[in-house]
């Protein structure tokens, strides 16, 4: 097992460096800079090489990313050229409205897809189980931005109950209302993203069904039922913890869209208008550190599941 | 079964939580019963564009000039929505009558948001320090002055050339008066002697101006204005149905039925300078051929674009309404198929296939409406829909492009086509020496003339095409009163905006 941990964070790390260098190259393909931005349409070509210069983005490209790698070595993902506010910073104050959006949705997702997909794959044969399938389907092909704004007509617009956009300027120092603002932009997340964990936890149901051991349990005299549920969920369980990786990476690229929709100020909204602007210093430590965050949750997947499963477990 | 259950608890538990916290959320809201001023008001308004920074010295765009400037920061002279140039920070001023020597009385008693007291010598300071520094902004506007001095409160520019466009720059980034030496992070805060103070700004939400209490002029009438960043129309009716936002601007009026129906909104128009400017590069290729811009221009129908838009007006020069020097030039290029079909004919053009360059924050409507009508001529026009920085890298910089479309909202921008450098890529010497003419008259009345010539010119030689003037589309709560109507584009002067109680 510790062999195995340290492979893996080996390989964690290295897909690190990959990531950094791809996002720093990709980056500089992107046309135009944010010196010409700042500078705007009456600007002459002299102004606008001042404001390079004075940005740093003269520099060789080399020394820009061993410059950007260096800080993030330290604990310092760059600073944003425009604001001159530190990535972290912003970062960190971003996440406040991203990760319980993302946390919410999470939950929302698990809480229908789990017990909606084990009874739509226990009444397979009956009219409610194919209604389950054929709902989830339905709802895994909607698309993430309709969705919303369905639920803001609904919700926001017609009953009054939740606020259409924004995030409260108060913060979380006003917990009710912040997580309010979240209901919404995480309810479409969730049913979007939940649609498609239903379809999976159902099939991966319908697959322990079949299995030996779940037949065992019958003729020993459990119901097709209760030997499913007891026998047959932990491994189903398992399957869903490997998806739920695949799953974080998912809702970020939901929050992304979602915070265009709801104007909620948060890292996929940032991401989006500093791309915009140009602004590559803020752009690559954001990237990094999602991309940071999804391979450190895919690690922390592959070890829980290896604990978790005895097979595995005794391969090692 | 404890698994069962757990599972069951955590559903119920978690649609409790939800519907607790949507039932927390139900508002009520009752209609304004007097109309007495609420002088608490914290008002919300509705802007689409956000700002990069908030470096007002430096960082181009519209998105600052709309709410800083006359809120935040003063210059010795200011402009009225009526385009009138009125006193501010000076409380009145001469021009001799050569037009070279500017005298203006700087207020006493005035201060900056942080205490300091505004001097003489920040002003000499400001406007020196603005012209010698080409990065700032509109650091050129102020060439033809060539001496800034300050004695008592009265502060002397002396010029190099009789210049009529400079009271009209002094209501702008040009003219604004910074405190000297001060240490104000620029990027992310504000120092200014507006009646507001800027309180808060959170990137990717909205920017906060509360009651400037020292300030020397007629104060704020609200306690906090808050501007909301919500690009989305759709998300921006919502916000207001909602009772989120107070005042949208940038409005589409094609959704005026559906803000108004519950008699919480009405819908304001008023004019603006946003020119829908399409930009033909006549650099080389087909485009250099006059004929071929003038074929363009016949085959476009203009009407079609304030019906699409529900607001706004036909432009056919480069000069909108609001500003000095225009003319209706409708007659120059009016939509008339025939006319452009004879000109391509003439032009000997066949299967002509042009890009247009289009940054992706406008309407689909746009592009749609340009790529039939000019279909209709045989014309086959591609549309490349790209970001703004891209925009800016491959049109403006690089001036790699066939037709570009841009709104253009700066007033009094004729300058642009007097420029053979600029983006347009037109080049007519004629146009520059009346444009030159027409800022060193000494009276307003032949500057204008003169400039009304160079747009006429400019529109003849199809330099571009302006597809529309477009409209400020406001939409009012009906308990606010004071918002401004006419080009809050490029200015929004929140001073008189109120809430009643």
């Amino acid at each position: 097992m510790i062999r195995y941990t340290l492979t893996r964070a080996a390989l964690l790390l290295l897909g690190l460096f990959v990531a950094s260098v791809l996002i720093f190259l990709t980056l500089r393909v992107l046309p135009g800079d944010v010196a010409q931005l700042i500078a705007g349409t009456n600007s002459t070509p002299e102004q606008v090489a001042g404001i390079r210069e004075e940005l740093g983005l003269d520099e060789p490209l080399f020394s820009q990313y061993v410059d950007w790698i260096g800080g993030v070595l330290r604990g310092d993902l760059g600073t944003s050229l425009l604001t001159g506010t530190s990535v972290t910073d912003e970062l960190a104050e971003k996440a406040q409205v991203t990760i319980p959006l993302g946390i919410l949705a999470l939950t929302i997702a698990l809480v229908f897809s789990l017990p909606l997909g084990v009874l739509s794959a226990m009444r397979r044969v009956r009219w409610s189980g194919t209604a389950l399938s054929v709902g989830a389907q339905t709802l895994a092909a909607v698309p993430v931005v309709w969705a919303g704004m369905m639920l803001v007509v609904v919700f926001a617009v017609w009953l009054g109950w939740l606020p259409a956009q924004g995030f409260p300027r108060a913060g979380w120092s006003d917990p009710a209302a912040a997580i309010r603002a979240l209901v919404l932009p995480a309810l479409t997340i969730g049913i979007v993203e939940g649609a498609m964990l239903l379809r999976f936890v159902r099939s991966a149901t319908l697959q322990a069904v079949g299995q030996d051991y779940v037949r065992t349990a019958a003729a020993k005299g459990l119901t097709r039922d209760a030997a499913l549920i007891r026998h047959g969920l932990p491994n189903v369980g398992l399957s869903v913890v490997t998806v739920l990786g695949l799953q974080v990476a998912g809702i970020i690229v939901g929050a992304v869209v979602i915070e265009q929709l709801f104007t909620l100020p948060g890292i996929g909204r940032m991401l989006v208008a500093d791309v915009g602007a140009r602004d590559l210093p803020k752009v690559q430590g954001e990237l990094l550190a999602l991309t940071g965050f999804v391979l450190i949750v895919g690690f922390v997947v592959d070890l829980v599941h290896r604990s978790l499963d005895p097979r595995q477990r005794e391969a090692t | 079964m404890l698994r069962r259950t757990a599972l069951a608890a955590s559903a119920l538990l978690a649609a409790s939580a939800l519907l607790l916290a949507a039932c927390a959320g139900a508002q009520q809201e009752s209609p304004p019963q007097q109309r007495e001023i609420d002088a608490d008001a914290s008002i919300a308004v509705r802007l689409v564009l956000e700002p990069g920074n908030l470096d007002i010295r430096q960082t181009a765009g519209a998105a600052l000039d709309q709410i800083l400037v006359d809120n935040i920061y003063q210059g010795l002279v200011a402009r009225t929505p009526k385009q009138e140039i009125v006193p501010s920070l000076a409380s009145d001023w001469t021009v001799s009558p050569d037009g070279l020597t500017y005298e203006f009385t700087v207020r006493e008693g005035v201060t900056f948001h942080d205490g300091q007291e505004l001097t003489p010598q920040d002003v000499v300071w400001s406007l020196t320090t603005r012209k010698t520094t080409p990065e700032w902004r509109d650091s050129a506007r102020l060439a033809n002055v060539a001496t800034i001095a300050a004695e008592g409160q009265t502060v002397t520019l002396t010029l190099s050339a009789p210049d009529s466009t400079l009271l009209w720059n002094l209501t702008g980034r040009a003219g604004l008066i910074l405190k000297e030496g001060d240490t104000v992070d620029y990027k992310t805060a504000a120092n200014g002697t507006g009646p507001f103070v800027l309180e808060d700004w959170r990137e990717g939400d909205s920017i906060s101006f509360v009651r400037n209490d020292a300030y020397w002029g007629e104060k704020a009438e609200a306690a906090e204005v808050v501007f909301s960043y919500i690009p989305d129309n759709q998300a921006a009716l919502n916000a207001a149905l909602a009772g989120e936002v107070d005042v949208v601007t940038g409005f589409d009026a094609n959704l005026q039925e559906q803000i108004e129906a519950d008699g919480a909104f009405a819908l304001e128009g008023g004019k603006s300078t946003d020119k829908g400017t399409l930009a033909f590069n006549q650099a080389s290729g087909p485009l250099a051929d006059k004929r071929v811009r003038q074929a363009i221009r016949h085959a476009i129908d203009h009407d079609a674009f304030i019906e699409a838009q529900a607001s706004g007006q036909t432009l056919y020069g480069p000069i909108p309404e609001l500003d000095p020097g225009y003319e209706d030039l409708s007659r120059v290029a009016p939509y008339d198929r025939e006319a452009a079909l004879a000109l391509l004919d003439e032009a000997g053009v066949e299967d002509l296939t042009l890009t247009l360059t289009i940054p992706n924050f406008y309407s689909t409507t746009i592009a749609q409406i340009l790529v039939s009508d000019l279909n209709e001529v045989g014309i086959t026009l591609e549309v490349d829909s790209v970001d703004f920085s891209t925009w800016l890298n491959d049109v403006y910089v690089n001036q790699d492009y066939d037709l570009s479309f841009v709104l253009h909202t700066e007033a009094r921008d004729f300058e642009n086509w007097a420029n053979p450098d600029y983006y347009f890529t037109y080049d007519n010497p004629e146009v520059k020496r009346l444009y030159e003419e027409s800022v060193a008259a000494t009276d307003e009345a032949e500057a204008a003339d003169l400039l009304a010539q160079a747009a006429r010119i400019v529109s003849e030689d199809a330099a571009g095409d302006w597809l529309f003037n477009g409209a400020s589309v406001v939409a009012v709560g009906t308990s606010i009163t004071g918002m401004p109507t006419i080009n809050v584009n490029e200015r929004l002067n929140v001073a008189a905006l109120a809430s009643y109680r």
